[in-house]
């Protein structure tokens, strides 16, 4: 049994464009979830959701040294009464190369662990905003 | 967990147990040893990911990339899982039709 949090409060953490940085942004997400008491699903959820998220932003082929020391990833975690939030908002890398063939578009697996996702982008950086229920 | 690899042959097959998280920190690791086998004149492969417990799209695009990688040299690619956590990654995006998987080592290294 776990005891939940009292409050509404969201957790955010920044990491770099570093894909070692990745494994603990998830770890992170499961733990607020966790925390809060969320079902087994959503914490699963959560921990894919922001590992899925990351990955797209950071991509497979940009060289971790080229990005600049404040071009980060912000995962905003809030665990409200009646769902729980995951937001990651950063730059987007292109996309994998290795999809182009089967035309998979890259939000796709997002869409389908997500209950409700929304995506929205200005001056090249996008905010990818998750839900589940409580 | 970082990611395991272990690969030995099996008859005319060369099997790869995957072990840990794939995702975008790790996917280059297997991304080499498949490439590397391929390489090596290895072409029949069968990647069993019974013991990942983490994988994401980098982790697809690598499957993916191995199985364009090996059909070039009129070769195969197989899967052999039975996690829901990840079977539903592969619905969700389409690839379970992509890849053959299967439910288990013997079936996979025993399928014509």
């Amino acid at each position: 049994m776990g005891l939940a949090t009292q409050t509404e409060g969201a957790v955010t953490i920044a990491i770099a464009r570093d894909p070692a940085l990745v494994r603990t942004a998830r770890l992170v997400a499961a733990a607020v979830a966790r925390r809060a008491d969320r079902p087994d699903t959503v914490i699963e959820a959560a921990r894919l959701a922001v590992g899925e998220a990351c990955a797209v932003m950071i991509g497979v082929d940009e060289p971790v040294e080229t990005a600049a020391a404040d071009d980060r990833i912000e995962i905003s975690l809030r665990a409200e009464m009646s769902r729980f939030v995951v937001t990651v908002r950063g730059r987007i890398a292109p996309a994998d190369p290795s999809f182009e063939d089967i035309d998979l578009d890259p939000w796709t697996l997002l869409e389908g662990i997500s209950d409700e996702l929304t995506i929205e982008s200005q001056d090249g950086v996008s905010t990818v905003r998750m839900t589940w229920p409580a | 967990m970082d990611l395991s690899l272990e690969t030995r042959q099996e008859g005319d097959r060369t099997l790869i147990e995957v072990g840990g998280e794939i995702d975008v920190y790790t996917a280059p690791k297997l991304r080499e040893c498949i490439s590397s086998l391929v390489d090596d004149g290895q072409s029949k492969l069968v990647i069993d990911l019974e013991q990942v417990e983490f994988m994401d799209s980098t982790g697809l695009g690598v499957l993916v990339g191995g199985l364009k990688r090996v059909r070039t040299v009129e070769g195969t690619l197989e899967l052999v899982c039975t996690q829901e956590r990840l079977l539903k990654i592969f619905r969700i995006t389409g690839l379970s039709k992509v890849f053959l998987i299967h439910g288990s080592q013997s079936e996979a290294l025993t399928a014509q």
